[in-house]
């Protein structure tokens, strides 16, 4: 008993929450060391996302507390919504390695682990910009269920109804009543209505966010890199919780600076570093083992398709006559018929899309990432690996999860990887 | 220079282009008569004779004359007529191929005042689905096998000389196209005959249906009109068409919502390069909202003459950089 009382008051015992912060802080830390102090020069402009990051996940600092908070669970549900009924979307997709093994309690070993992490996360109640609800379409069958694990830890959870093939006319039709439906309850929970001027303001502005991400992609098309794959995606992932008119100025930022960078031939890689187009189980922050590794074996990312990265930005609204539903449609048939997610019944549109960024990057090759749990991303390795070497594009298919041990073996194949693409570049000069 | 002036093609305010164009081409067609312009009577649209004061004529109503000649007199020189009636007719249609309908055709243009007018009052436009859209599209091959056809049967005798031009009876630019000019003589049923009775009637009905189905749907009769089907039928021998390169395409759905003819395989076909359907109107209104760089082109020959970009996208959406908190401002409100 003393000694117990003894040492209690030597050190406060530590809560299971201090405990998840204390880790998580390390996790954070190491990732953002690496790329601040690993890489070649990264832009000056950086910094700003590699101290939100830190703030964030380090010091537990909260960015909205004035708003409120809607949850997402995947990125079908449209934040021009959200931030046109002046909420704000959090992206809960989770990268942490600490919560997913929180998570490993509640959900089937075998599970993804960014569900497991994301889930993890919320039932620890132990988060900094709480959602004061969440939406969770029905994608995956993981992330399907976990909306109603997430719902029995008390949080306010709407499930947002989701197709799983896009093709027909049925699913368009679905979708759209899906997302009506979806702005309806946010609209009631929020307060206020939905209007052709503010859905309008909102649609734009997310425009122009988008517009700045395809800005950074063109650089990335050149021989000239100005920015790492890595970096890119600290931009994008800070996209899932930033306040937008911050991100969007620190992003118009770097724009500028990578224009500069341009202009004096700063190349972030090597002379004959391959080109990497990166798809499949998205990196989410911390999470960037494989990105990592890449780019740690003289290799650089030029492009993704991933949906915590090009996947948000890429596809875009278009509206004949701006009437609120008009809007709502349109908005429906971009996250549903433009959307490379593998959950759908046919993988063709990711394909594509992965074969024209090879071309339009001019990559070497393709590195296909999925999660040990991933289903979906599990299954369409094949159909990708057929699709490519159809094409002739060299790819490589590696599974991960979001444990720290492995990194040796890892590396090893991706470096062999990379090795082979280089003497494919030189035997062809 | 040559990359700059693409750049200010594709980055042009295409409804304000197409609006100029299409009140030039109006005026013409419904007033032209009073500058004494005349461009003949095989125009590929809707320019219709009854109104006097066009600048030129429907092609419909000679083809419907020459074919209800006799038999006989049809298959011996008169054939050579028609023949040159349709080549004239070709002569003009290969110069813009569907954007007669988008561009020139007055009865086109005057369904989109009516869309501007129901923008206007804030009603929201009608759509048909996907299986009323399959049904009704083939209603314009039948109007057309009536203005070929019952032509014919009159010159073999079948039918008699009341069912002459008997599309034009039923077609409801005859009665609306004078209008313009102030002649309301056509809003009448003729009790002639009753063959006459039975058709102007259905000509008065379709007047009507049109007036009401243009007001709350996009270009409701341009779906009808046997015209847009004999465009179809040379529509391959145009200098002018519209492209897609599908490896550009993300199906995004974007060229779909804008489409005033709900022409699907504009967003959903991915691997056909020729992308130009028989319910297209080229108003190019889809090639202006793809946010795809080249991946829907207007072409002239082999030249890219106006192509979907990035930035004209963003220019024709309104993308813009947000400005001070205008969008907090207006969510408060
Ligand atoms: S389809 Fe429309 S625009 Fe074309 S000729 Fe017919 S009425 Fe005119
Ligand atoms: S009535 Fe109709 S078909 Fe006949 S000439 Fe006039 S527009 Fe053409
Ligand atoms: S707007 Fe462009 S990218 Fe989108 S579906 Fe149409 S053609 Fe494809
Ligand atoms: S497909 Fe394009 S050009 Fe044709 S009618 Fe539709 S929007 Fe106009």
């Amino acid at each position: 008993m003393t000694s117990i009382q003894e040492h209690k008051q030597k050190h406060k015992i530590e809560t299971p929450n201090e405990k998840q912060n204390r880790h998580k802080a390390m996790e954070a830390i190491k990732v953002l060391n690496t790329l601040k102090e690993g890489f070649k020069e990264p832009p000056k402009a950086m910094s700003y996302f590699y101290d939100l990051f830190e703030e964030v996940y380090c010091h537990q600092k909260a960015l909205h507390t004035d708003k409120v908070k809607v949850g997402t669970m995947c990125i079908q549900i449209p934040s021009e919504i959200i931030y046109a009924l002046d909420g704000v979307p959090i992206r809960l997709c989770n990268g942490f390695y600490t919560d997913d093994e929180i998570g490993s309690d509640l959900l089937p070993q075998k599970a993804c682990p960014l569900v497991k992490a994301s889930v993890g996360h919320l039932s620890s109640k132990n988060l900094t910009d709480k959602p004061d609800m969440i939406y969770s379409p029905t994608t995956c069958d993981q992330k399907t269920k976990a909306g109603t694990l997430i719902s029995s830890f008390g949080y306010d959870v709407v499930d947002v109804d989701f197709p799983r093939t896009k093709e027909s006319e049925i699913s368009r039709e679905f979708f759209r009543r899906s997302i009506r439906d979806f702005s309806v309850d946010l609209s009631h929970k929020m307060g206020r209505k939905l209007t052709k001027k503010n859905l309008r303001a909102s649609i734009s502005k997310i425009g122009y966010a988008q517009s700045l991400y395809h800005r950074l992609s063109e650089f990335r098309k050149s021989k000239i890199v100005p920015i790492l794959g890595n970096d890119m995606f600290i931009v994008t992932n800070a996209f899932f919780f930033d306040k937008l008119d911050n991100w969007i100025e620190a992003t118009e930022k770097l724009v500028q600076e990578l224009e500069q960078r341009v202009k004096e031939n700063l190349h972030v890689a090597g002379k004959v570093s391959p080109r990497i187009v990166y798809t499949g189980s998205p990196p989410i922050f911390p999470n960037y083992k494989i990105p990592l590794i890449i780019e740690d074996s003289d290799a650089i990312i030029v492009a993704d398709e991933t949906c915590s990265s090009n996947r948000m930005f890429n596809d875009r609204v278009a509206v004949d006559e701006w009437f609120v539903n008009d809007m709502i449609d349109s908005l429906a048939d971009k996250y549903l018929k433009a959307c490379t997610c593998p959950v759908f019944s046919k993988n063709d549109d990711r394909i594509r899309r992965i074969i024209e960024l090879v071309r339009s990057h001019n990559a070497d090759g393709v590195i296909y990432q999925a999660f040990a749990g991933c289903t979906v991303y599990e299954l369409e390795q094949r159909s990708v690996l057929e699709a490519m070497e159809k094409e002739g594009i060299s790819i490589l298919y590696i599974e991960s999860d979001y444990s720290p041990s492995q990194h040796g073996q890892l590396s090893t194949r991706v470096e062999a990887f990379v090795e082979s693409l280089k003497i494919k570049n030189r035997n062809r000069k | 220079m040559k990359s700059k002036l693409k750049r200010i093609i594709n980055n042009m305010n295409l409804a304000r282009v197409r609006f100029s164009i299409q009140l030039i081409s109006f005026a013409l067609f419904v007033y032209g008569g009073y500058f004494a312009i005349y461009l003949g009577s095989k125009l590929p649209i809707f320019a219709c004779p009854y109104n006097g004061k066009s600048a030129g004529a429907c092609f419909l109503i000679p083809l419907q004359h020459q074919l209800s000649m006799p038999a006989q007199i049809l298959l011996g020189g008169a054939g050579i007529a028609v023949i040159f009636g349709i080549l004239t007719f070709l002569f003009w249609f290969i110069f813009l191929n569907k954007a007669w309908c988008g561009y020139v055709c007055p009865f086109g243009t005057f369904q989109d005042w009516l869309t501007y007018l129901r923008k206007s009052i804030g009603i929201r436009y009608s759509t048909y689905t996907q299986h009323q859209f399959e049904k009704l599209s083939k209603i314009k091959y039948i109007l057309l096998a009536i203005v070929v056809l019952v032509p014919l049967l009159i010159g073999v005798g079948a039918l008699g000389g009341e069912w002459g031009a008997a599309f034009c009876q039923i077609c409801p630019a005859r009665i609306i196209s004078p209008t313009f000019s102030g002649d309301f003589s056509q809003w009448t049923i003729d009790f002639s005959t009753k063959t006459s009775m039975v058709l102007t009637a259905i000509g008065m009905v379709f007047a009507g249906l049109f007036l009401i189905g243009s007001f709350v749907k996009k270009r409701f009769f341009c779906f009808f009109c046997p015209m847009s089907a004999l465009h179809y039928i040379f529509s391959k021998f145009s200098f002018v068409q519209l492209r897609k390169d599908g490896s550009k395409c993300t199906r995004c759905g974007d060229c779909y919502a804008v489409c005033d003819m709900q022409i699907k395989d504009i967003a959903d076909d991915v691997v056909s390069t020729e992308i130009l359907r028989d319910d297209c109107i080229l108003c190019l209104k889809c090639v202006a909202a793809c946010p795809e760089d080249d991946a829907l082109h207007f072409d002239i020959f082999k030249l890219k003459a106006f192509s979907s970009t990035k930035e004209g996208f963003e220019k024709r959406m309104g993308i813009a950089k947000p400005k001070g908190d205008a969008h907090d401002k207006h969510t408060r409100a």
